[in-house]
C-alpha cells in the first residue's frame, strides 16, 4: 500500500479521453488523448495503462477524482457514470470537479472562468479575491470580455492534473457526512418542450374530477 | 421503487451447488433505471434474489413523451444507487457476485452509455466480468427466467419502443418475422391519450375510457391487413385517430366523455384485430417447426392491456399453442431480464472487456432487413 495518498483523476468533458494519478503532492502520470468520440471506450483503458505503468492498482486508489463539466454532456456523463461505478466497487468516495475551478487554479484572482457552450454561449463562473465563487452560469464571450475582470478559458496546467489536485484538497477535508457524489455540472437546460398540440375542449364534466376537488372529509377529522 | 419480486422470490443463500452463477443486472435503456440479481443453479429455476426499478414517469410527464436528455441525466446519477439497493435487498455484497450484466442498446444512447459506464467502473473496480447485452433479449427470453421454456418459442414483444414478432431458437439466435415499420402500440396508446387528454401513460387510460365506450361508432384503419407478413403499421392509425376527433370537435365544438369513450375504444379495437391477425400469421410460420410444447409468450407493457391479451389467448388455442406472459413487473422494463441474459451468456462463455461499445441500434436478427421510419422513441431494432 502506497504511504501517500493516491488520487486517479479523469475527464471526458470534452474532445478529448485525460487522467492523471496524483502522489501525495506529486503528479506521477498524466496524459490526454484527442478524440472526438470513442470516450467511453477509452477512457478506463487509458486509466488502467497509467495504474499499470505505475505498478499500482485500482485498489491502491484512496479516491477518484472525475471531470463533472460544464461541457460536452454526454462527455461529462461518461466519466461522472464510470466514476460513480468505481466509487462503488473500490468502496472509495469519487470526487466531482468542475472544469470552471480546475482551470483558474493557480490562476490569479479575481477572475472569470470561461468554458465554450457552442450555439454563441459560453459557461462562466467568477472567482473573487477572498476564495469565494459566483455561481456558474450561462453567458456570452462579449459580456465575459464586458465585464472588466481577467478571463480565462484554459489552466496552465492540464486539466486532468487539476482535477485531481482539487480532488485531493477536497478529500483532505474528509467531512463527516461523507463526500456527495459526484453530478455533472450542465448549467444548461435540458431541451425540451411540452406538446404544442392543446388538449381538446371536453364539453361535459367528468363527475370523478369533482370528486377529486373536493375537500377530502376524513383529512378534516 | 418497486421490490415486489424480491419479496416474493427469495431463495435461501447458502449451500451454493456448483456451477452456480450470480449476476448484477443493469438497464438504463429508456426511462427505467434498474438493478436487479438473478441467481441460477443448473437444472434449477432462476431465482431473483433481487429487482429494483426507478422509473421516470413523473421526469418526462410534461412533454408529452420521453425526453432523451432527461432520461439521460436520470439515469446517471440514479444508477449506482439502485445498484446499492439491489445488493441491500439480496443480503449481498458486490463480493458475491460472479459477474454483471449491462444492457448496451439497443435504446437511447445517453441511458445506454451510463450503464455500460457504470458497469465498467464496478468491473473495473471489483475484477468481476462483465457483458454487454441486448435489451430485446432481455424481454425475449424472459419465459425462460419465469417457466424456463424451451425453444423454440414464439414471442411478441410490444411496449412503447417496440413492436415485433421473434421466433426465439436460442439464447443468442433469433428469427424476426416482422414488426412494426413505425411507431410501436404503447407509443400510439400514449399519443392517443394525449389527443384525447387523457393523462399518461396512455396504455391504462386509454383501455380505461376504452371500457366505458362503443367500438363500432368510429372505424379506424387497420393498417398493413391487407399485405401478407407480419410487419405492422401504427402511424396511420394515429392520424386516423386525429382526423376522426378533428371532425367531432368541428361538428360540436368539443368532444363529450361518450365521444371520447367511443374513440379510445374504436382505436384499441383496432390495435387488437392488427396484433390479433399479425399474431395469426406469426403462428401460422411458427407451426410449421413443430415446436414440442408451442407456445405464443408476450413481453412489454402492452401485454398488460386486457383486451389485447384476450385476443392474443384467443389466437393461441386456435393453433393449439400456449400463451405465456410473465407477471408485469417482468413484461415491462427491468434489470432482473438483464441479470438472467448475462447469465446464459456467461454460461456460454462469453465476456466483454472494456471497450465495449454501447449500440443504439442492435437488432437481435442480423440476417433481417433493418426497419424503416424508426423514430426516435420508435422501433429501435
Amino acid at each position: 500500500m502506497p504511504s501517500e495518498t493516491l488520487i486517479l483523476a479523469f475527464d471526458t468533458s470534452a474532445a478529448h479521453c485525460a487522467a492523471a494519478l496524483l502522489s501525495g503532492d506529486t503528479i506521477l502520470t498524466s496524459r490526454r488523448e484527442e478524440m472526438s468520440r470513442g470516450q467511453a471506450e477509452r477512457i478506463l483503458p487509458l486509466c488502467e495503462e497509467i495504474l499499470t505503468e505505475n505498478k499500482l492498482s485500482w485498489a491502491d486508489l484512496a479516491a477518484i477524482g472525475v471531470g463533472i463539466g460544464p461541457g460536452n454532456f454526454t462527455g461529462i456523463r461518461i466519466s461522472v457514470a464510470a466514476a460513480r461505478g468505481l466509487a462503488l466497487g473500490l468502496g472509495v468516495p469519487a470526487i466531482g470537479v468542475s472544469t470552471l475551478a480546475a482551470q483558474v487554479l493557480g490562476a490569479a484572482r479575481p477572475v472569470i472562468s470561461v468554458v465554450d457552450a457552442r450555439r454563441g454561449a459560453v459557461f462562466c463562473q467568477k472567482f473573487d479575491d477572498t476564495g469565494a465563487a459566483g455561481a456558474p452560469q450561462m453567458s456570452t464571450q462579449e459580456a465575459v470580455e464586458a465585464a472588466g475582470t481577467a478571463w480565462v478559458d484554459h489552466g496552465t496546467r492540464p486539466l486532468a492534473e487539476a482535477i485531481a489536485q482539487l480532488a485531493a484538497a477536497e478529500f483532505a477535508t474528509r467531512p463527516e457526512e461523507g463526500f456527495a457524489r459526484p453530478a455533472p455540472l450542465y448549467i444548461r437546460a435540458a431541451d425540451a418542450a411540452p406538446p404544442r398540440d392543446p388538449a381538446p375542449l371536453i364539453l361535459d364534466q367528468d363527475p370523478n374530477q369533482h370528486t377529486d376537488q373536493a375537500p377530502d372529509q376524513d383529512a378534516s377529522v | 421503487m418497486s421490490d415486489t419480486l424480491s419479496n416474493t422470490l427469495t431463495a435461501p443463500l447458502t449451500d451454493k451447488p456448483v456451477g452456480t452463477l450470480t449476476l448484477l443486472g443493469l438497464e438504463s435503456s429508456c426511462d427505467d433505471t434498474a438493478a436487479a440479481i438473478v441467481r441460477h443453479s443448473p437444472g434449477d429455476p432462476p431465482v431473483i434474489l433481487s429487482s429494483v426499478v426507478a422509473g421516470q414517469t413523473e421526469l418526462h410527464a410534461a412533454y408529452g413523451g420521453v425526453v432523451p436528455e432527461i432520461a439521460a441525466r436520470a439515469h446517471t446519477e440514479k444508477l449506482d444507487i439502485c445498484v446499492e439497493q439491489a445488493l441491500e435487498r439480496a443480503g449481498l455484497t458486490l463480493k458475491d457476485l460472479d459477474g454483471i450484466s449491462v444492457t448496451a442498446g439497443p435504446g437511447l444512447i445517453g441511458g445506454v452509455l451510463a450503464g455500460v459506464m457504470c458497469a465498467k467502473g464496478l468491473s473495473a473496480a471489483t475484477g468481476l466480468p462483465f457483458v454487454g447485452v441486448n435489451h430485446l433479449a432481455g424481454h425475449a427470453l424472459t419465459p425462460r427466467l419465469t417457466d424456463q421454456l424451451p425453444f423454440p418459442y414464439l414471442m411478441l414483444l410490444v411496449s412503447g419502443g417496440h413492436c415485433q414478432f421473434l421466433i426465439v431458437h436460442g439464447f443468442d439466435d433469433f428469427k424476426r418475422l416482422g414488426g412494426t415499420i413505425d411507431d410501436a402500440p404503447g407509443e400510439a396508446f400514449d399519443k392517443s391519450a394525449r389527443l384525447l387528454g387523457l393523462p399518461q401513460p396512455g396504455g391504462p387510460a386509454v383501455e380505461a375510457a376504452a371500457e366505458q365506450g362503443d367500438k363500432k361508432r368510429f372505424r379506424l384503419p387497420r393498417p398493413l391487413l391487407d399485405r401478407p407478413g407480419c410487419d405492422m403499421s401504427f402511424s396511420g392509425l394515429k392520424t386516423a385517430l386525429l382526423r376522426t376527433r378533428d371532425k367531432v370537435i368541428a361538428e360540436n365544438g368539443g368532444l363529450t366523455r361518450t365521444d371520447r369513450n367511443d374513440l379510445c375504444a374504436g382505436f384499441q379495437a383496432a390495435v387488437c384485430d392488427v396484433l390479433a391477425e399479425k399474431s395469426r400469421r406469426a403462428l401460422a410460420q411458427y407451426m410449421e417447426l413443430n415446436p414440442p410444447r408451442p407456445t405464443i409468450a408476450v413481453a412489454g407493457g402492452v401485454a398488460a392491456n386486457t383486451p389485447i391479451r384476450a385476443a392474443l389467448e384467443t389466437v393461441a388455442a386456435e393453433f393449439g399453442a400456449d400463451f405465456l406472459a410473465p407477471p408485469l413487473a417482468l413484461c415491462t422494463d427491468n434489470a432482473a431480464m438483464i441479470a438472467w441474459v448475462g447469465i446464459e451468456h456467461f454460461r456460454a462463455g462469453h465476456r466483454d472487456d472494456q471497450t465495449l461499445s454501447a449500440r443504439p441500434r442492435w437488432p437481435l436478427d442480423n440476417s433481417s432487413p433493418a426497419m424503416l421510419g424508426s423514430g426516435k422513441k420508435g422501433a429501435k431494432a
